[in-house]
């Protein structure tokens, strides 16, 4: 369907003509690296994958040309991820595709073309990351070298006494320090104190 | 059930308060300017303006409102520089808005301001209409981004992200090398300026190097110039 909008779309823009077209995210890399066409319009609704692990896969394999996104998903993260992936221009599905020609045309004249309540969204989504960011770096700094220690061993899934094994502590002592390290981060389990510093980005879940 | 209003409720229209502004910015120029717009609005007000980030504060301590939007201008330079402003003013008042404005500002710029607090950026170059806009949205606790830079998300995002990364992977300790190490100063300098020794900051900046993945000083202050934590060329 989308496939067939934007071949009538281009058809009726004078400059511009489809070198390739595919069907799913690894044909589409394959086609852009190996092409390097000026433009690409990424469906981001491919069944079967992320459509931004296929911008991230088009960027990772240098395509530096302009990008038209269109999709269903028009919540903040998306977009902003998007965005960080240096789109030129997101449409909406399925308002938006009525627009793609005067996108493509727009965003090969070095315009920009993404929906005003989409880029506020994104704006959003910004404040949002902002402020997670600021309260990681509080808590990591918050944190006794210790307590860090001790956090990466919850995280492997010791025991209070193997962790007081391993660092040649009491498990009373190591209580204390577990039991600090649940009132900086503001959670009251091992799961919780875990999957906390996980999405603060303080460890690593391996 | 009375049908009589209650005292508040008869008098709210007419003494609803308005929108009390608090203006910092070095340059006196700008402040006339945002005043006139300010006070010229019915629902906002101005009740202090401050050149300097000292001065900010204070005149903030004798502010007797819960919530008042404090407008930083980036320009703010030295040791109590917009950074520390913004800090200060998300620690001691943390009820009030903080909205961060400069002229032509570049991501990294925005973002070290978003990063540490500032619940907005208005570039001074809109339309002074998008400019009371952004004051009324950061009021109502929404994050505005007003200006050419809305075409920056993105990279202010990354610049955010790696500040972050940044500030986890690093001790304080070696954050404060790298800041110094920015300014261009020798190791030996270095020690000399934190008071250690010279031994003691080529460790800090062979660990530092290793957990941030580069070869070289010059890669490492690169990297934190990107992030926004340490700052290199002008502020605005």
């Amino acid at each position: 369907m989308i496939l067939g909008v934007v071949r009538l779309a281009c058809d009726a823009l004078p400059d511009v003509e489809i070198v390739a077209e595919a069907s799913s995210g690894p044909a589409a890399v394959e086609a852009a690296s190996s092409l390097t066409p000026d433009l690409a319009v990424v469906d981001l609704d491919l069944p079967g994958i992320d459509g931004v692990t296929v911008l991230r896969a088009l960027r990772d394999r240098g395509f530096a040309g302009r990008i038209v996104v269109v999709s269903e998903r028009t919540d903040g993260a998306t977009v902003l991820d998007a965005m960080r992936l240096e789109v030129d221009a997101y449409l909406p599905k399925p308002d938006g595709l009525r627009r793609i020609g005067d996108a493509i045309r727009r965003v090969l004249e070095g315009e920009r073309a993404i929906d005003a309540a989409l880029e506020q969204a994104a704006v959003l989504e910004l404040g949002r990351f902002a402020r997670q960011a600021r309260e990681s770096s509080e808590v990591d700094s918050s944190l006794t070298p210790r307590e860090r220690e001790i956090l990466e061993l919850l995280a492997e899934g010791l025991t209070m006494q193997q962790i007081g094994r391993r660092l040649d502590i009491s498990p009373r002592t190591v209580e204390t320090h577990v039991a600090n390290l649940y009132r900086k981060l503001a959670v009251r389990s091992r799961v919780q104190a875990v999957s906390r510093a996980a999405s603060l980005g303080l460890i690593e879940l391996r | 059930m009375s049908r009589r209003p209650s005292p508040e409720a008869a008098a709210s229209p007419a003494i609803r308060r308005k929108l009390g502004v608090v203006l910092v910015d070095p340059l006196p120029v700008v402040r006339a300017g945002i005043s006139l717009l300010v006070d010229g609005r019915p629902d906002m007000e101005i009740l202090a303006e401050a050149g300097d980030g000292k001065e900010g504060v204070d005149a903030l301590s004798r502010v007797r409102r819960t919530r008042v939007v404090v407008l930083v201008g980036l320009g703010l330079e030295g040791e109590r520089d917009a950074s520390w402003l913004i800090r200060t003013v998300r620690e001691r008042f943390p009820s009030h808005a903080l909205l961060a404005m400069g002229a032509n500002a570049d991501p990294t710029m925005i973002s070290r301001a978003l990063f540490v607090g500032a619940d907005g950026y208005v570039d001074k170059n809109v339309d002074p209409v998008d400019f009371l806009g952004a004051i009324l949205k950061v009021a109502d606790r929404e994050m505005v981004l007003q200006g050419p830079v809305a075409a920056a998300v993105g990279r202010i995002a990354d610049s955010i992200e790696l500040r972050r990364d940044l500030d986890v992977r690093l001790t304080g300790r070696e954050r404060e090398v790298l800041a110094v190490a920015a300014e261009g100063l020798t190791a030996r300098q270095i020690a000399t300026r934190l008071g250690v020794r010279e031994r003691t900051v080529t460790t800090h900046l062979g660990r530092i190097y290793g957990k941030l993945g580069v070869g070289n000083r010059l890669s490492a202050i690169r990297m934190a110039a990107r992030s926004g934590m340490v700052s290199v060329g002008s502020p605005e």
